[in-house]
Parts: C-alpha cells; sequence; structure tokens
C-alpha cells in the first residue's frame, strides 16, 4: 500500500465517521435552533436507536437499512414524549434545569436499555458484509458507500422539509424570532414537539449506521457522541444547520488525521482543541450569528 | 444565548464521562489495620467484591461478582471457613461497584472499608481503575486479592503508595506479553519464513495495537522488553494506541496495514479487540494472524468475533469452551456447571480467577485464624494452598516474595471455525506438553514482504 492509498483511506474513515457526527449533530442543532434547550442526552436517542434496529433485524431478518426508518419513527414518538413530559415544563426556567434534567434523562434512558438488552457489548452483521466495491485505488466495504449516501439523502430531505413545507417554515420562524412566529399566530409547542422528534429520528439514522457498520454498542456507546455533537454544534455555530455539517465532518476528518498522526489518544483530544481554536478566532463559531 | 454556560457543561459532562481515570484521592479516614477482629468471633467473615457493575466493563464486572458468589456458596455449603479455635465462619460477600471509573472505584473500596467494614478485599479490573484506590487500600492497610487487574503496576508502584497489602493473583502483563511474544518468536516466526521460502535471519514483522492505559502500554512495554532482552529476531513495524473503550480502529488498522506486518497482537478488552479485527479482516482486508490477550478468552468474544476469528490466536489460562486435560479440568468443569445452575450462562476468565480469590481469601483467613489484618496479610504472604480452577506453578498457590504474584501455567489457543456453533472455537497449540494440534497459517493468510 503506497502512501497516496494510505492517505485517500484515513480520509474515508474521516468521512464515515463525519456522516455519523453529522446525523447526531444536525438532531441536535435542529433542536436546540427551535426550542434553545439544551439536551446532553441526545446520544441516548442513538444508543435507542441502535438498538431498535437491532433488535427488528435479530428477530425478523429484515434488512436494517429498511428498519432505520421505524427506528426513526419510534424515536420521533419517543422524542415527542421526552419534550412534552421533560423539557416542556421546564421551558425558559433557566439552563441549569435543562442541562440536570437532560444528565438525569441519560441515566435513566442508560439503566432501563440496560434493564431491556443488559449492558454486554453486542454486534449484528449488514447483510452487504463482505461486498466491497473499488474507488480507485481502494477497495471499500458497500456499507460505507450506503451509509454515505443515507447521510447525504436525510440531509437532503431535510433541506426540502425546512424550506418547502409549512411546517418547515414555521420551525425557521420560531428559530429566527420564537415571540414573533408566535404573534404571527403559529403554535410554536407543536413546533418544539415536531423539531424534538425530529431530531431524536436524525439520532435513530445515526444509531442505525452506527449498527450496521458493524461497531458494537451497549447502553453506554451514546455519552461521547453526545459530547462531541456538542463540540460540532458550538465549532459550526449554534442552531445552524450547515454549521453542523461542516463541523461534522471536519471533526471526523480531524480525529482520523489525529489518530493516524499523532497517535489514537489524540483522537478524542483533537475535537476540543479545534473547538477551543475556533472559539478563540470566532466566537460564535464558524456559521454561527452574532449572540442576541 | 449564553455560550459559556453551554461550553463549561459540555467540557464538565466531557470530563466525566470521557477521562473516567482521574488521580486518587487520599482517603480521610482513620487506619483501621489495628481494629478489633470481631467478626470472625460473630461467625461472619465480610469479604468485599470489588467489580465493575456498570459503565464499559460491566460485562466483565457481573462475571466476577457472580463468581464471587459462587465461590461463596461453595465455601459456605462446605461448611465455611475453619477458625483458630475450631470455630466454624461463613462468608457474606459484600460488592462494590466502581463503575468502571478510577472515581467510582475510590467511592466503592472507600464504603467497603468504611461502612461496611469488611475483612478483606477481592476483585478490580482495569488496571487504571484498580491502581487509582490503592492508596485507600494503602491508607486503611486492608488486605486485597487483586484477580482482573493485569498491569504490573498494581504490585510494583514507584510513586510512594505503599501496595504491601496487595496480592496478584492474575498474570501480569508483563508475563504474558513475553510469554506471547516468545510464542511468535518459536511458532509463528518459523512458518511465516517456511511458507515464504525465507532464511532464518528475515526478522519477523509484528505490529501492536494496544489500549492506551496502564493495561495496554504494559503489553507494549512487555514485547518491547522481551524482544530487547532476549535478543529475538523481531522487528516492531508499527505500534498504535487508542483510546480506551474506543469502537472504532479503522484508522489505526490501516496505518498497520501500511507498514506490512506478519501478525498484530493486541493490547486490548474483548470489547475492543473483536471489533478491532473484524474491521481489520472485513474493512481493511487486512489478513494476518491477531493475537490477543487472555482476557478475550470469553464467550461474548467468540460470539462478536463470527467468522473474523478464524486463525486468531489468544494467551490463555481459561476458556469458556477447552480446559487442559487433568485436575484442573475437573475443577474447572464444576465451577462452570455450578455457575451455570445458578445463572443459566458461564463464567469468564476474570470469573474463574475471581472465584480463585473467594478461596485465598478464605484460606488466609483460616490460616491466620483471625481477621486482624495484619495478621491476615501475613497469612497471604506465607499461604501455599493447592490449586483452584486454575492451573498453577507447581500445582500450589503462593505468592513471590518480591511482589506478592503468583505464578500461573499459561497456553496459547488458536481459533478455528465450528460449524455447529457458527463461530469459532479455540484449540491448545502451545506448549507441546498441553498442545492437542499444530498452529497453521490459514489459506487466505498474507505475510509481509520476504526481504
Amino acid at each position: 500500500m503506497d502512501d497516496i492509498s494510505t492517505f485517500l483511506q484515513i480520509i474515508f474513515w474521516g468521512l464515515y465517521a463525519g456522516c455519523i457526527y453529522i446525523l447526531l449533530a444536525t438532531g441536535l442543532n435542529l433542536i436546540f435552533g427551535v426550542m434553545k434547550v439544551v439536551n446532553f442526552a441526545h446520544g441516548e436517542f442513538l444508543m435507542i436507536g441502535a438498538y431498535i434496529t437491532a433488535t427488528i433485524f435479530l428477530l425478523t431478518g429484515i434488512n436494517p437499512y429498511v428498519i432505520m426508518l421505524v427506528s426513526m419513527l419510534a424515536l420521533i414518538v419517543m422524542g415527542a414524549a421526552v419534550e412534552r413530559l421533560c423539557f416542556r415544563p421546564i421551558l425558559g426556567t433557566g439552563k441549569l434545569n435543562e442541562i440536570f434534567l437532560s444528565i438525569g434523562l441519560i441515566y435513566i434512558i442508560q439503566n432501563g436499555a440496560a434493564i431491556i438488552w443488559t449492558d454486554e457489548w453486542q454486534s449484528i452483521r449488514s447483510p452487504y458484509n463482505g461486498i466491497t466495491v473499488p474507488i480507485g485505488t481502494l477497495d471499500v466495504p458497500l456499507d460505507y458507500i450506503l451509509i454515505m449516501i443515507i447521510t447525504a439523502a436525510i440531509l437532503c430531505g431535510l433541506y426540502l422539509f425546512i424550506r418547502k413545507t409549512t411546517i418547515g417554515m414555521q420551525m425557521q420562524a420560531a428559530s429566527q424570532n420564537r415571540k414573533g412566529a408566535m404573534l404571527v399566530g403559529i403554535d410554536v409547542e407543536r413546533i418544539d414537539v415536531v423539531s424534538f422528534g425530529l431530531g431524536c429520528a436524525l439520532a435513530a439514522a445515526a444509531g442505525t449506521l452506527w449498527v450496521v457498520s458493524g461497531q458494537v454498542f451497549n447502553p453506554y456507546i451514546g455519552s461521547i457522541p453526545a459530547v462531541k455533537a456538542f463540540a460540532i454544534i458550538i465549532l459550526g455555530g449554534l442552531g445552524s444547520i450547515p454549521g453542523a455539517v461542516i463541523g461534522g465532518l471536519l471533526m471526523g476528518l480531524a480525529e482520523n488525521g489525529a489518530a493516524y498522526l499523532l497517535g489514537g489518544i489524540w483522537k478524542d483530544a483533537i475535537s476540543f482543541v479545534i473547538l477551543i481554536v475556533v472559539l478563540i478566532v470566532r466566537p460564535t463559531g464558524l456559521f454561527g450569528e452574532k449572540e442576541d | 444565548m449564553n455560550y459559556r454556560v453551554l461550553i463549561i457543561a459540555a467540557l464538565i459532562i466531557a470530563a466525566a464521562l470521557i477521562a473516567g481515570c482521574s488521580q486518587s484521592q487520599p482517603a480521610q479516614q482513620q487506619p483501621s489495620g489495628t481494629a478489633a477482629p470481631g467478626a470472625a468471633s460473630s461467625g461472619v467473615i465480610k469479604i468485599g467484591v470489588i467489580a465493575s457493575l456498570t459503565g464499559p466493563a460491566s460485562n466483565v464486572g457481573t462475571n466476577m461478582w457472580n463468581s464471587a458468589q459462587v465461590a461463596a456458596e461453595k465455601i459456605n455449603g462446605d461448611g465455611g471457613v475453619t477458625m483458630k479455635d475450631g470455630s466454624k465462619a461463613r462468608i457474606q460477600l459484600i460488592v462494590g461497584d466502581d463503575e468502571s471509573t478510577a472515581t467510582g472505584g475510590n467511592k466503592a473500596a472507600t464504603k467497603l472499608i468504611t461502612d461496611d467494614k469488611v475483612d478483606i478485599l477481592v476483585g478490580g479490573y482495569s488496571s487504571a481503575v484498580t491502581s487509582a484506590y490503592e492508596q485507600v487500600i494503602a491508607d486503611n492497610k486492608i488486605p486485597f486479592v487483586v484477580t482482573g487487574a493485569s498491569s504490573p503496576i498494581i504490585t510494583h508502584r514507584t510513586d510512594g503508595i505503599d501496595t504491601s497489602y496487595v496480592f496478584h493473583h492474575c498474570p501480569t502483563t508483563d508475563t504474558y506479553g513475553e510469554y506471547t511474544t516468545k510464542f511468535i518468536d518459536q511458532v509463528i516466526r518459523p512458518a511465516v519464513n517456511k511458507k515464504l521460502g525465507a532464511a532464518e535471519s528475515r526478522p519477523f514483522r509484528l505490529a501492536l495495537l494496544y489500549q492506551d492505559t496502564a493495561f495496554g502500554k504494559g503489553v507494549q512495554t512487555a514485547v518491547n522488553n522481551t524482544i530487547t532482552k532476549n535478543k529475538l529476531n523481531i522487528q516492531l513495524v508499527s505500534q498504535q494506541s487508542y483510546k480506551m473503550g474506543d469502537t472504532d480502529f479503522r484508522t489505526q488498522l490501516t496505518a498497520i496495514k501500511a507498514a506490512n506486518p506478519d501478525a498484530v497482537y493486541l493490547g486490548a478488552f474483548p470489547n475492543e479487540g473483536a471489533p478491532a479485527i473484524t474491521q481489520a479482516r472485513r474493512d481493511i482486508g487486512l489478513n494476518t494472524i491477531f493475537l490477543n490477550v487472555e482476557n478475550n478468552d470469553n464467550a461474548q468474544f467468540y460470539k462478536d468475533l463470527g467468522q473474523y476469528g478464524e486463525g486468531a490466536v489468544i494467551e490463555s489460562r481459561y476458556s469458556p469452551y477447552i480446559a487442559p486435560a487433568g485436575a484442573v479440568s475437573d475443577a474447572q468443569n464444576g465451577f462452570k456447571q455450578a455457575y451455570f445452575a445458578k445463572f443459566k450462562t458461564y463464567p469468564d476468565m476474570m470469573g474463574a480467577s475471581t472465584y480463585d480469590g473467594i478461596f485465598i481469601a478464605s484460606r488466609a483467613i483460616s490460616n491466620a485464624g483471625t481477621t486482624d489484618k495484619a495478621a491476615v496479610r501475613q497469612a497471604l504472604v506465607d499461604l501455599k494452598m493447592p490449586q483452584v480452577v486454575h492451573a498453577m506453578k507447581d500445582q500450589t498457590i503462593s505468592f513471590s516474595p518480591d511482589f506478592r504474584e503468583s505464578t500461573f501455567d499459561l497456553w496459547m489457543e488458536q481459533l478455528s471455525m465450528d460449524a455447529t456453533a457458527g463461530e469459532t472455537r479455540p484449540k491448545i497449540v502451545w506448549p507441546d506438553n498441553l498442545k492437542t494440534t499444530e498452529f497453521v497459517l490459514p489459506s487466505w493468510y498474507v505475510p509481509g514482504p520476504a526481504s
């Protein structure tokens, strides 16, 4: 293997990691953009999405890429329930309440999952396991190509939903000026439910892609990706969907580049090094707008 | 929006969730080593079991705790522990969950010692976690039989923390790192040379992928030292590390493949080793021999590996699927059956050494005839008892006078596909007196360059 080929492979793994981050961070940003709530339990929705897909796959043998839709629907329902029961009552009462509520949710969801699925590490094999696609000098497993295509498709779908549908435009309005949106008759509480549900559905998609790529999972896998997703949305700019996409890609590439060039121990640390540098140079993040 | 609150909170959470390896906090309580030994006189010996019941190592930790319970039931069922005055004492186990973190370990050890007032401690898995609460052990002068953490640092500390009450019943990374490296030199290297038609002088190209903790670095150090000390014809062509609990090893494996190794030695936990091998074979096309540390020899590892385990090698002392012929085989089968009857699953290696650990703690207290901690410590120093479920050197459990380490008989096993099980199963290939088959290079194996 020559140097160029190795370099291209590292980029490829960075793009793959970036896809998971993008979906997670975009969902987080969607919720933050509309509701302005801080939900540290977002990674737990990734974990639940992963388990739902894996469980249905193991029980039925249906293609996990198809099950992803079921998993996303289930997480829309779960997200809506969490929004109504947990976040709505404390909305506007202060960031600390949101932070501690979400930390409580982390433990509740993690332990709930451990009771249902046990806390042993598990993994599944995608039906396309072992199939590779030649791309230039690389032989790339088909699953990773599918993961990138699906991520791009979900982002396109999300763009169209936000730009072209009434509810999407209402979400934009609520995100830009919540009071103004209420004054013109938009039911912002309904928008909150939709945004939270959609954000969780994106986390479920990330969870599904996590398991089809053969990554092991247990009830605790969501914590670290959630912390990184927060770093990504602060990096990209709070509330900015393009920021989350660029930030996610940047993070995936930087992590894998750092693991290759500096050693594996730098993989997680580089996320926060980049975050600090960006905040020093541009305090609102790459695509963030100035604070009110 | 207040950025500062968000960022500070994110960093607090990051620190709490990612790091999990903070420095040990000196315990505040008074030493209890001289406390009156009342427990045994009341007919109960309290053994504290420190295990990771939650967090990333919970799979192994639960197995350790379950095994301790099976051991206690066996001892109590046989009449209990005989004390100096001839009376019998029952064993009472109390578990402390280290939460797979250093801070959790500190809490668990402190609670077991000060609140539950246990007479002796058994357990400890992650070396990083276990070494973090050794200050608590030292402050309280309580005997501790470590049955899971394998870094030599457990009893070789150079930072002034007193480990004289810590006894290590688990091969260290030094021991099995050296053992595995010698296997590579004596068995795999000649096989690769034969396949390549290469001269004996061709250096064997070994790559390392290790967890960046005391455990993983211990494996790395042991391999390097063994090569240097024994002047082995092994060249380390790539040494890659990763953070504990990582699930994506593709970048490190890509770098390893670029170095064209003849074999890869993993200093990894089972939840890391299985995905690493799978990613290497399936995603990277790294078709080589993967050597694994003994803690990977558990049922979940075989299940997670599936067909990608074919040809892999594990250094072992206890396997869910095989046992060396002889007395140990019966003991292991008895333990496995008792465990299965209670938990409907099978014990793993750390469970087996924790099972041993409860017997060791009981024997030490019996020999001391008291629960006085200094006396129990001395009994552990003087201990010579028959092996329990592990094959031990001279079939005897005793601790070395210098670093209080017991000596195990190890073996190497190679995995091959079992069509009935749908996954791989091990067979012993080394040493000669234990092997049931020969080590083979799989047909798909790709060595490094011939010269």
